[in-house]
């Protein structure tokens, strides 16, 4: 706890809360939702292409945006870390944070196995898909809407939220 | 020049634009002139577009003027309610303009069902523009106040501060709205980075544009999500959307409506098969998308910050 309570009340801590800056908590909390439409986005319409929207679009180029959408993520990592440390005590105590870490390692799980075991088959664009790939789409499209959801919510309910 | 003045010069947009697109719609379609059905469905999209500035401007001057003794609290009022039923049915025709323009290039001529569609809720429009237009206009006439101020009776109960008490009594609405509002931007930023950084060159190998125009209703779908919830954060608590920054946000909204035409209207992008790079002109109108949506994201995040939210 001691431990925690150093990082939150660190120097760079108290500067991302309180400056005014445009690089401090707006600029970073801007990244991070700017990352969640890179993410999201490239993985939601590559979820929807697999359940039958927009079928001319070859899924076989769509691992082609993989970089995009993993530049994202990383972004995510990082702002995701520093939103943490400035209020880590309150966060680990708050179920609601462990429930978005949830669907966000259960979505990236999910993405890769659409990566391996649709993307990455030759036949895909030859054959209709089959159940599974759009199985695995459509819990895709479930864990990060959850994922929003949470996130989302972190404002709203348990220790650290603003309506208190 | 103030936020009156700028609702003043923008108001005329919504009711002559639209009679223009109307007029041409109805020709068009008597005479049976594909291009210039084309051209007024354009027409009625983007004054739904333009509207959005129009509708957001009327706020700031009902903000700006709120506390000066002679404005007719009870005229302002009933403008507010007509205006938002008209913006609404506004959008819609928006709304179906673009799809018609959508399925041209797939069908080659606009579906029986979409111009009927369009044409209908574009005459309603038009209708319930007018009257809020005329509503608007006595505001500004001081002469025939207390006649009109008697007619319209007290109109504290309106539709948008109905939704505003239905918002503020029930927690659970506006998170909700929030959640959607980040899904929807999601879904958008998700087509815009496809579509868009295809044309910059990734993935060039194995997708056409004709292939990814496909995902452009998807991209709607998201906007249309945003617009709608947008619509209940500002219907709800329009004080808290004053200024520039979110006027701003909102004219950004109109660039990418122009931008997205681009790519429906030109023949060029439909050039850029497989394999095909695409021309500078269009690369710099795909990059031109991604930096408009971010700058809207932009915008609307910086709203608690540098604007008038809390």
């Amino acid at each position: 706890m001691d431990f925690l309570l150093k990082i939150q009340h660190s120097g760079f801590c108290e500067w991302v809360r309180q400056s005014d800056s445009i690089f401090s908590y707006s600029g970073i909390l801007l990244l991070h939702t700017i990352g969640m439409g890179f993410v999201v986005g490239v993985n939601a319409c590559i979820d929807l292409r697999i359940l039958g929207f927009a079928p001319a679009v070859r899924l076989s180029g769509m691992e082609k945006f993989f970089p995009v959408l993993w530049l994202g993520f990383w972004v995510n990592a990082a702002t995701g870390t520093i939103l943490l440390a400035i209020d880590v005590v309150d966060k680990l105590a708050n179920a609601d944070f462990y429930v978005k870490m949830v669907f966000i390692a259960l979505a990236i799980i999910n993405l890769r196995m659409i990566k391996t075991n649709v993307l990455r088959d030759p036949s895909i664009d030859k054959r209709p898909l089959s159940g599974k790939a759009k199985i695995l789409a459509l819990t895709s499209l479930i864990l990060w809407i959850g994922a929003i959801t949470a996130g989302r919510l972190l404002a709203y309910v348990g220790p650290g939220s603003g309506a208190k | 020049m103030t936020a009156a003045h700028l609702h003043l010069l923008l108001n005329h947009f919504p009711t002559v634009a639209f009679s223009i697109g109307i007029g041409l719609f109805v020709a068009a379609l008597f005479g049976k002139n594909h291009s210039l059905q084309r051209v007024s469905l354009v027409i009625l999209f983007l004054t739904a577009a333009l509207t959005i500035t129009t509708y957001v401007s009327g706020n700031d001057a009902q903000q700006e003027l709120i506390e000066s003794p002679d404005l007719p609290a009870a005229l302002v009022s009933a403008h507010e309610s007509a205006a938002l039923v008209a913006f609404l049915f506004m959008q819609l025709t928006g709304f179906f303009a673009w799809l018609g323009l959508w399925l041209w290039r797939r069908a080659g001529r606009l579906a029986a069902w979409n111009a009927g569609v369009v044409l209908i809720l574009a005459v309603i429009s038009f209708g319930l523009m007018a009257r809020a237009a005329n509503m608007g206009g006595d505001i500004r006439h001081t002469e025939i106040h207390e006649s009109k101020e008697a007619a319209v009776g007290d109109e504290t109960q309106t539709l948008a501060r109905s939704w505003g008490a239905y918002v503020e009594a029930h927690s659970w609405v506006w998170p909700s709205a929030e959640t959607l509002h980040f899904v929807g931007l999601s879904l958008l930023f998700g087509v815009v980075l496809i579509v868009d950084l295809r044309m910059l060159g990734i993935g060039k190998q194995s997708l056409s544009f004709a292939a990814l125009y496909q995902l452009l209703p998807l991209g709607m779908l998201g906007f249309t999500i945003n617009l709608a919830t947008g619509m209940m954060f500002f219907v709800a608590t329009p004080k808290q959307y004053t200024g520039f920054l979110f006027f701003f946000k909102m004219v950004l909204i109109v660039l990418g409506a122009i931008n997205v035409l681009y790519f429906m209207l030109l023949n060029e992008p439909w050039t850029i098969d497989e394999g095909r790079d695409a021309s500078n002109f269009t690369k710099l109108v795909a990059a031109a998308a991604i930096f408009i949506w971010i700058a809207v994201l932009f915008c609307g995040h910086m709203l608690p910050f540098f604007g008038n939210s809390f």
